[in-house]
């Protein structure tokens, strides 16, 4: 009896442990990240937390740095640097897959106004340079080219009535998730159209492998997360 | 056959490995815009005899509609192959960047005509632009580290322009091995000028 007490204890202890380590600025970085890197199109630019994130590698860039001239065992300096070393790489790899995105779909994010506004001020700024120099590159090399009617570079030709040349990402693939909490009520858009009446439940931490079309709003609102 | 040109120029594109460049084929993609002016007016000519006989272009449906039609598509597609070529080439030009870097070895350069290279230098201008606003070299960590440090092997003599962060000046003659920190020795590795030694 004693000893079930204990291992109780330990193990809520344990629960208090991992939900305190899962709301550092790191593990949301991480989050974050895991989140940008299996969407297929470009999420909310999380601005608080990376700020936060860059105050904390300067913070542990000055102490390695003090460390390093006070000359403390080189053991925990390194340790150190590591730990620096991982945050770092978080944060570049969670700008590069934004960045990298951005180039992929940029006519597609310029022009969409729900994409466009998740952008850091930064990210539009590049947007808008990426986009009018491929637009002047086309241009340039072909459609100045082309008879008269022919030369926009987001529609075949005038008569076609809408967009019909942007690259845009595909809403359609299946991603890997798991929720935190139990959902009910998610309406899925694929499949046989008799199924798609159906409600689907999530139960909590079961990894699931569905359409992402169909969760997108509850990744954006963080309900989700995706791996 | 209308389209097949373009066809051509696509495939050649498609079937090149992924991420290689092939020299841009000037000579089949000026044939395809030519083909697009001699479509065009043929497609006027048509228009144009429709409204001689004083038929309404819009709702007319005898053989110079359908005629002009096949003209019109053959346009659009031949549009869609060119933009597609050039579109697709750029991509793989902005990949490059992120592989070996704002310098184009000159083995490259010579597939790019002159509209990609100045495109290669805007988009790294622009990409460099935005790493100096976040402060943060977007290039360097491509691989999740796993120790701060590696070993290398120096492939070539490097003699100018070496910048560690630990601001020592180190001697990178060529078989020299080194342990470096990651991030310093990254830029070397993915210009071909250093090999990481592993296990």
């Amino acid at each position: 009896m004693a000893s079930g007490s204990v291992e109780g204890e330990q193990s809520s202890l344990a629960d208090d442990y991992d939900a305190l380590i899962s709301t550092t600025d790191v593990e949301l970085l991480k989050r974050a990240w895991r989140n940008e890197k299996a969407a297929p199109e470009i999420l909310r630019f999380e601005s608080d937390l990376i700020t936060r994130v860059r105050e904390q590698i300067e913070l542990m860039e000055e102490t390695v740095e003090e460390k390093l001239t006070v000359g403390t065992d080189p053991l925990s300096v390194s340790l150190y640097q590591m730990d620096l070393d991982r945050t770092l790489f978080l944060l570049r790899s969670y700008l590069r897959i934004r960045i990298l995105k951005i180039e992929k779909y940029m006519f597609h994010i310029r022009k969409t106004e729900e994409l466009w506004n998740r952008l850091s001020k930064d990210e539009k700024f590049f947007t808008e340079r990426c986009t009018d120099d491929l637009k002047k590159h086309l241009e340039e090399s072909v459609l100045s080219k082309l008879p008269e009617n022919y030369q926009s570079y987001e529609r075949q030709s005038v008569i076609s009535e809408e967009d019909d040349m942007v690259p845009e990402p595909r809403l359609d693939t299946f991603v890997l998730c798991r929720s935190k909490e139990y959902l009910t009520g998610i309406q899925l858009e694929d499949g046989p159209v008799d199924d798609r009446s159906k409600l689907f439940e999530m139960e909590p931490d079961v990894l699931y492998f569905i359409c992402y079309k169909s969760i997108k709003s509850l990744v954006e609102s963080g309900k989700i997360d995706l791996l | 056959m209308y389209g097949r040109k373009a066809c051509q120029l696509v495939k050649e594109f498609a079937s090149g490995e992924k991420g290689q460049l092939t020299p841009f084929n000037n000579d089949l993609f000026d044939q395809v815009v030519a083909e697009c002016s001699q479509h065009h007016g043929e497609l006027q000519s048509l228009i144009r005899k429709m409204q001689e006989e004083g038929l309404d272009v819009q709702t007319a449906r005898n053989a110079d509609h359908y005629g002009a039609l096949i003209h019109l598509f053959s346009i659009v597609r031949n549009k869609r192959c060119l933009t597609a070529y050039v579109y697709n080439r750029a991509e793989t030009i902005r990949n490059l960047l992120w592989k070996i870097g704002p310098v184009i070895p000159k083995e490259i350069e010579e597939k790019l005509n002159h509209w990609e290279e100045e495109y290669f230098k805007k988009h790294s201008a622009a990409l460099k632009s935005y790493m100096s606003k976040v402060l943060v070299d977007l290039t360097v960590d491509m691989v999740p580290p796993k120790d701060p440090y590696i070993q290398v092997r120096v492939l070539e003599d490097i003699r100018e322009g070496i910048v560690l962060s630990d601001d020592k000046n180190p001697n990178f003659a060529r078989h020299s091995m080194h342990f470096l920190k990651r991030t310093d020795a990254e830029k070397y590795i993915s210009r071909g000028l250093m090999e990481e030694l592993t296990g």
